[in-house]
């Protein structure tokens, strides 16, 4: 089925994780002007018309080109339209920067400020931020920690919303401080419509053993974006809040994550897209393959590899 | 998500499956062409190139290899298709390869004792291209310089009389040969080729221009389709990163002392996906000029001689083709 552009109700957006093989080694698409082209080109040719990246590439991307405007005057040569999020990278500590510790607050405003005003053109529409820290950090989980994670994206989206025209979404890693159906609807319960925002990461919630289908159906009118990947595992056996890291270091998987279109895929992408289309979702819809190259895959490949399954099969449902 | 290139009608797009298959064992597995095929389906890429081959490793090498994995011709032709392979344009046949299955070490067309052997060959392939749905056998036409030396006029004439005999075998199937020149070839010069043409048959086939070996091998790719586009019948678009300007095709083997090894340059890569800036290939003057002259049939894009990872390049060639050849070639798409 074609469908064209002028009908589309959904564009798509590469969140970017990637690496590219060089005779000095893997290496970040970010490293030369010459790997960022190959990376752009890549994902344009198989249908995406933005990316996702993280705040830490800002400097980067000022080196590549001398400002984010030429950085994006670049993109757009290339097919691709704007950096759609920037994903907020913060290792919290509750010395510093911790969503459940409320003295930590002023300065993670403080922080999402500046990377407001560090990312200005590139055209950002969402700040994407896992919204408490790792679980073994915040457990306990109270409602108390709970409301206080509430109240600094609240305080956050407001400020990113009003005055930069940024949604902040929340993204909840199955690792998160914030991750059973309990916590879920607490917290977007508690924390304010207006201003913070859902995004759904289809792989992360099934990890964790939430239906990311029906979290959807919840909190559809919060829905500010997806990042499409499929797992073959639901963690089972508490890696969620097994130290040092569940997400690469787990004993039950070496690989979590994986492109849409996999045998053994556990995430019901068609019942996503029929909830999608019930709900009259428009917008950006993003893909991500973190990790991907465990195990002798790639990142182009698996990348075209759900490019062809969105176009193949979930256009079919709703596009 | 960006739908597939053209496969029907004036200029056709397919993409070579050569770059997947760099040696005997890999890629042998259904599940491997399942991710390749989609792979070059999601950049756009809605038809394929097969190579022929040689062993049971090779799956996509012999018909009755096909057949092993796929149960029958037919259903390969339908699984590919459910994985958007709507074509198989051609199979690339080196003659020159040797063969478990048919017990030789290569197949010389200049060999009159060989002939019968190499027009089975060529009819075996052709019979499941045409099942395929294909059009064109596209063939190594003759040994490297190194191995052949230089052609008389004599020999020209009687390797294009060859494949014209050998073309009357594969046209019994309704598949052309296709004359692919590479950059090692004893066929060196324009004239050459004009006397190889003078001896076969229009009606059996003609040309492959391949834009990188022909460049490697010192040639102007416009310069020659312009010269040659009246028997110019199948296209192969890859850029080529260096010219063997010290004419090492002489070496012997030079496969392995040039290609492989870089000559005494030390060439690290020759062939690269369209759209470097270190690419000495005009593909948009070589667009024009076939929008000029009415190209009609197969472009097939390859990747062959890239690094890894295989999708990256073709995730390139897919990106140049629809941003920079599709509007120039719009006219005749």
């Amino acid at each position: 089925m074609s469908v064209t552009v002028a009908e589309r109700n959904l564009r798509y957006a590469y969140m970017d994780h990637w690496r590219v093989d060089t005779d000095q080694g893997p290496l970040s698409q970010y490293t030369s002007v010459e790997r960022f082209d190959a990376f752009l080109r890549q994902i344009s040719a198989v249908g995406f018309e933005a990316i996702e990246t993280f705040d830490f590439h800002l400097g980067v991307l000022k080196e590549l080109f001398g400002s984010l405007e030429a950085a994006r005057a670049f993109m757009r040569e290339r097919g691709i339209d704007k950096v759609l999020s920037l994903f907020h990278a913060v290792m919290y500590d509750e010395r510093a920067s911790a969503p459940h510790v409320r003295a930590t607050h002023d300065r993670m405003f403080g922080y999402a400020r500046f990377i407001m005003e560090s990312g200005k053109g590139l055209g950002v529409e969402n700040f994407i931020v896992m919204p408490a820290g790792l679980y073994f950090d915040v457990e306990p989980v109270t409602d108390d920690k709970i409301r206080a994670c509430a109240e600094l994206w609240s305080r956050i989206g407001k400020m990113t919303l009003e005055e930069y025209g940024v949604r902040t979404c929340c993204h909840h890693e199955f690792f998160c401080g914030i991750r059973s159906e309990e916590e879920l609807t607490k917290f977007y319960e508690w924390s304010d419509p207006r201003y913070v925002f859902f995004y759904c990461d289809t792989a992360q919630h099934t990890i964790a053993g939430v239906d990311p289908v029906g979290l959807y159906e919840r909190l559809h009118d919060r829905c500010g974006g997806f990042h499409l990947k499929d797992t073959h595992h639901v963690d089972t056996t508490g890696d969620y809040r097994r130290r040092p890291d569940a997400e690469i270091m787990a004993p039950t998987t070496p690989r979590w994550f994986w492109e849409m279109g996999t045998p053994g895929g556990l995430v019901d992408f068609k019942a996503l897209y029929a909830a999608m289309k019930r709900h009259g979702y428009k917008g950006w819809v993003a893909v991500e393959h973190d990790k991907a190259d465990i195990g002798g895959s790639n990142y182009p490949e698996s990348t075209a590899v759900a490019a062809w399954y969105i176009r193949e099969v979930l256009d079919r449902v709703y596009a | 998500m960006n739908p597939p290139f053209p496969t029907t009608g004036g200029l056709r797009w397919s993409y070579a499956i050569n770059c997947w298959k760099p040696g005997f064992m890999g890629f042998a597995r259904v599940e491997e062409h399942e991710r390749a095929f989609k792979t070059m389906s999601a950049a756009g890429f809605g038809a394929v190139e097969l190579k022929a081959g040689s062993g049971r490793w090779d799956t996509l090498g012999r018909p009755e290899n096909i057949v092993a994995s796929y149960g029958s011709l037919e259903n390969f032709r339908d699984t590919i298709g459910s994985w958007g392979m709507a074509a198989v344009s051609s199979v690339f046949l080196d003659p020159f390869q040797m063969s478990f299955e048919d017990l030789h070490f290569g197949l010389d067309p200049l060999n009159e004792s060989q002939r019968s052997m190499l027009t089975d060959t060529a009819v075996l392939h052709s019979r499941a291209l045409a099942t395929l749905g294909g059009d064109w056998l596209v063939v190594r036409p003759v040994a490297s310089f190194s191995k052949q030396g230089a052609l008389s006029r004599d020999q020209l004439l009687r390797l294009g009389e060859a494949w014209t005999a050998i073309g009357k075998g594969t046209r019994t199937h309704g598949i052309g040969i296709a004359l692919h020149v590479d950059a090692l070839s004893a066929l060196r010069s324009i004239e050459d080729l004009e006397v190889v043409l003078e001896a076969l048959d229009p009606a059996v086939g003609g040309l492959a221009l391949d834009t990188a070996e022909l460049t490697m091998a010192g040639h102007d790719v416009a310069a020659f389709y312009e010269h040659f586009h009246d028997r110019i019948v199948h296209c192969h678009f890859k850029d080529a990163l260096a010219v063997d300007e010290l004419d090492e095709y002489r070496l012997p083997n030079a496969e392995r002392a040039l290609v492989q090894s870089g000559g005494s340059r030390g060439i690290r890569r020759w062939f690269a996906e369209m759209g470097t800036s270190q690419g000495h290939v005009d593909f948009e003057r070589l667009a024009r000029a076939m929008v000029r002259h009415h190209y009609r049939g197969w472009v097939v894009v390859e990747s062959d001689g890239g690094p890894s990872p295989v999708a990256a390049g073709v995730m390139s060639n897919g990106w140049y083709v629809r941003q920079r050849l599709l509007p120039v070639l719009a006219p005749i798409t």
